[in-house]
């Protein structure tokens, strides 16, 4: 058995010795290097794009403006609405928006030619905050659509208002998340080879079908002459999900008739995508007992001026808004809008981050008015397995008791925390669901060559967290064969099947499950050959460890290889998917909304320092259900790593935007974490079902968290409440001076 | 939108040792090492990250003291002995600290983790008996954003107890 082990990453040798191909190291044969010119207003009328100077510059192979689209090529694409020019052409939209894109011999030479393209903007009065955004006469980010919504999710559960009026207590707080950087440390890259009837693109990207619909669409070519080849990532985080560079370097390719690569610098990077600004405004009942009897949520987006995955956004945080608790009456608001910003779009943690920390925060403020312990408080307000929830759902297989649980009793949540002097420490909990892409679809598809070797077919990404490594064990015990005969091929959609995205925590359990699917229908193939080899029933046969064997029989049997050479067959080929059902109904949010649910807490011990507002956070204890364990190391890496993640956006991570121009567009301003973040105590465990078959993802569970963990922990080291993410030292000191004066 | 000026006027023979080989290659004056690194000798294990010395991907030993090559002029290391994480392994064999990041799986996407390698080699050829304090304060310059740090602090440990005990 290969599952449930900790094997090494199978690919552990070529990370070690730097040689593993990532996206950025690849060169093709005469390719040219493209280099992009930005808008530097966030909402102007282009009144002129004028590239010919460019064009003339001795190197410069091609300039792709607006003009280059009409009947051969289609200007508009987009991951969901289709809403977004590859080059911009009546208006620009945001700071940073690509205009125009230059290809030539060199990258000196495209960078250089960039200041020969003229612009001329006529500005436009800008909306940034997606309040202003929401209302009537806003400007409007895009004219046509009449409106800067860009998407809307409600939910509506019970009646609110009779829940408002059965509570003895109602509390209503205000919550903001800013914008932040995924901050993939390899930068977005695509090189793409076009010619006449075919394109072929090396990208990396989370979603390469994704990506291949919407060149095909910008290229005007059927899917089928579309190939998108995916090598490993240099970590993704969401910032690689969907559709990015991939159809300016396609446009620009196709002109210039010879490849062009782009590579984006870090700056670039955020005007690339980034997390979604949320104002979470939350309303709840209580008993005085402490019973919730209704929530009311309003979310507001900044989505930024195009869609890319906004839709999944409001939803995703809309359906979620009101946490893993019984609430009998719900209602939620979940509002999306376009702004003059660099599109928001997929970050890990998807869109749960902003909403957890609003709830989380919310429990603590609740519990501490009522003089209930949070952990109580939560106990007693948290869904059992198989209640129904505000969706109409069962919630079959939940497990937020267990793990809240399990958080508080490793960080010793009984036993008080020792203050020193101005050093003040506290303890504190939160607890995350989120939903998996509901409907999806994974295949994947499995062959058995003549040397005994198992190639496993499937499109999900490695971008670090070790996908080829545990569908290698999973293809491996469920066929039966030694996990050093499989070999896990990179996405290539002219070779690997279709698979929605690598995001949302799915692989495991999607592209996993099509591989056990295909993997019964493979073994159904070689019992059938064994059948007739060893005249045997194929039920009294089983494949252990590359063997056709007796069940009653001792001894090594037959090598699959020979099996199939005796066959006279060179290969057996075995195809499986797994399709999730489910949906909501628009108007209401009632039905199914994700086939089963991410859930995660944890727990931190911060100290404060009161003369510098400084918070560290010493101990964190992590917890996620996994339903069943793959492989101990990667769920262990991938734990620990989202509190490490999620303590950037929680102490300090902010993009921030003067008049929509990002101001700290790298580390130097924009600090992610370091060895010197983490705490010194960082623990994690996984819950496992005992009986469990089907894995659950890891990829998120245990980040949404931590920023709410951190909080309450402060407020119970010092009495303040922090409502604004990150809990930087000034707000930290600033809400000390306010409690002191308060106070007096 | 890092400007990346093209000079490109005065080009300069550069000499200089490379993973214990002499090499000899052109270079603009203006070329940071990084770029001739990659570009140039294709040399790949040298990650482009930040681009401003600040995540440490492009860590490489000059004479065995990690810098980010980046932001190092290529010109500046004439003469220089340079060590990359294409030179570590022997005969076919991991240099003890990248055993010991591979029996640790201290890395996710591993961007990072030739950075990693080798400031931990420059350190524990400094002082091979680091506290944890100490391997923090060194090595809080390379950056892993998948926060794998829990790990690569364990293969740090670990791979100063086998310099120790004199595995190399």
């Amino acid at each position: 058995m290969n599952v449930g082990r900790a094997i090494p990453y199978v690919d552990a040798l070529e990370r070690v010795d730097g040689s593993i191909g990532f996206t950025i190291n690849l060169e093709v044969p005469g390719m040219l290097h493209a280099r992009v010119l930005r808008s530097s207003s966030s909402h102007a009328r282009l009144l002129k794009v004028d590239a010919s100077r460019a064009e003339h510059l001795p190197g410069v192979v091609a300039v792709l403006t607006h003009a280059d689209f009409g009947p051969e090529m289609e200007l508009l694409y987009g991951g969901m609405k289709g809403d977004q020019p590859v080059v911009a052409r009546d208006k620009v939209r945001y700071v940073g928006e690509p205009i125009a894109v230059v290809a030539a011999e060199d990258p000196e030479t495209a960078e250089s030619a960039l200041s020969l393209i003229e612009v001329e903007y006529e500005d436009l009065t800008p909306v940034f905050d997606p309040y202003e955004a929401d209302t009537e006469g806003s400007p409007l980010v895009h004219d046509e659509y009449g409106t800067n919504v860009c998407s809307y999710f409600k939910l509506r559960h019970g009646d609110v208002e009779a829940g408002f009026a059965e509570a003895d207590r109602v509390f209503e707080h205000r919550f903001y998340s800013p914008a932040a950087q995924q901050f993939p440390l390899e930068p977005h890259v695509t090189i793409a080879s076009v010619d006449d009837g075919s394109a072929t693109l090396w990208s990396s990207t989370q979603a390469p079908y994704p990506v291949r619909e919407s060149v095909a669409k910008v290229l005007k070519l059927p899917e089928d002459k579309v190939r998108i080849v995916v090598p490993p990532l240099g970590g993704g985080y969401g910032a690689k999900n969907f559709v990015k560079l991939e159809p300016m370097v396609a446009a620009i390719a196709r002109k210039a008739g010879r490849p062009v690569r782009l590579a984006l610098s870090t700056e670039e990077e955020f005007v690339t995508v980034t997390k979604h600004p949320a104002t979470v405004k939350i309303k709840t009942g209580v008993k005085a007992d402490g019973t919730i009897t209704a929530r009311k949520v309003d979310i507001h987006w900044s989505g930024g001026a195009y869609a890319d995955t906004t839709p999944p956004v409001a939803r995703g945080g809309g359906v979620t808004a009101t946490g893993p608790y019984r609430v009998p009456h719900a209602w939620v608001d979940s509002r999306a809008m376009y702004t003059n910003l660099p599109q928001a779009g997929s970050f890990r943690g998807l869109a749960v981050n902003q909403v957890v920390w609003a709830y989380e925060s919310q429990m603590d403020i609740i519990a501490d008015a009522l003089g209930m312990d949070p952990l109580e408080f939560r106990l007693h307000n948290l869904i059992d397995e198989g209640e129904e929830w505000v969706t109409g759902e069962r919630m079959d297989d939940s497990h937020y008791k267990d793990l809240i649980r399990e958080v508080a009793d490793k960080i010793g949540w009984d036993e008080p925390s020792r203050s020193e002097g101005n050093l003040k420490r506290g303890k504190g909990l939160g607890v995350t669901l989120k939903s998996t892409i509901t409907p999806s679809t994974s295949r994947a598809s499995l062959k058995l060559d003549a040397t005994g070797t198992l190639w496993v077919f499937a499109s999900s990404v490695e971008m670090g967290q070790g996908v080829k490594t545990v569908l290698s064990q999973m293809a491996a015990d469920a066929v039966g064969v030694p996990l050093e005969r499989v070999r896990i091929v990179d996405p290539d959609t002219s070779i690997t099947p279709y698979d929605m995205t690598t995001s949302s925590s799915r692989s495991t359990f999607s592209s996993g499950g099509a591989i056990r699917n295909a993997a019964e229908s493979l073994k159904a193939q070689l019992l059938e050959l064994a059948s007739e080899i060893t005249e045997q029933a194929p039920t009294d046969i089983e494949i252990v460890d590359g063997f056709i064997r007796s069940r009653n029989a001792t001894g090594e049997g037959i090598p699959l290889a020979e099996l199939l050479q005796r066959n006279d067959r060179d290969e057996l080929f075995a195809e499986g998917s797994l399709e999730t059902q489910g949906g909501l109904d628009p108007e209401t949010g009632q039905g199914k909304a994700s086939d089963h649910w991410h859930q995660g807490a944890g727990a931190a011990e911060v100290e404060v320092d009161t003369e510098t507002g400084k918070v560290t956070v010493l101990r964190y204890h992590a917890a996620s259900y996994v339903s069943r364990v793959i492989n101990p190391t990667n769920v262990r890496l991938q734990n620990e790593g989202n509190v490490v993640y999620g303590l950037g956006p929680a102490l300090f991570e902010e993009i921030i935007f003067d008049r929509g121009r990002v101001v700290n567009p790298n580390l130097d301003s924009y600090p992610i974490p370091s060895l010197e973040d983490v705490p010194e105590n960082l623990t994690s465990s996984a819950l496992e079902s005992p009986d469990a078959e089907v894995p659950y993802g890891v990829g998120e569970n245990t980040l949404p968290s931590v920023a709410p963990a951190v909080a309450n922990a402060v407020f119970r080291a010092t009495g303040i409440r922090i409502y604004d993410l990150p809990i930087t030292p000034e707000k930290v000191l600033r809400a000390l001076r306010a409690k002191k004066e308060q106070s007096r | 939108m890092r400007p990346e000026t093209r000079s490109g006027l005065t080009t300069q023979k550069l000499r200089l040792q490379i993973n214990g080989e002499h090499r000899s290659v052109e270079v603009e004056t203006d070329e940071t090492l990084l770029s001739v690194l990659r570009d140039k000798l294709k040399l790949y294990g040298n990650r482009r990250g930040c681009g401003i010395g600040y995540c440490g991907a492009c860590t490489v030993l000059v004479d065995n003291k990690p810098v980010s090559s980046c932001i190092m002029l290529a010109v500046q290391v004439e003469g220089k002995r340079l060590t990359t994480v294409e030179g570590l392994s022997r005969d076919g064999e991991l240099h003890p600290v990248q055993q010991a990041f591979l029996d640790h799986s201290a890395f996710q996407c591993s961007y990072c983790t030739p950075g990693f390698i080798l400031t931990t080699k420059a350190m524990l050829d400094e002082d091979p008996s680091p506290s944890r304090e100490e391997i923090r304060e060194y090595l809080v310059g390379n950056l892993c954003r998948c926060g794998s740090y829990y790990n690569i602090m364990e293969a740090v440990e670990d791979a100063a107890a086998r310099i120790r005990e004199g595995v190399r």
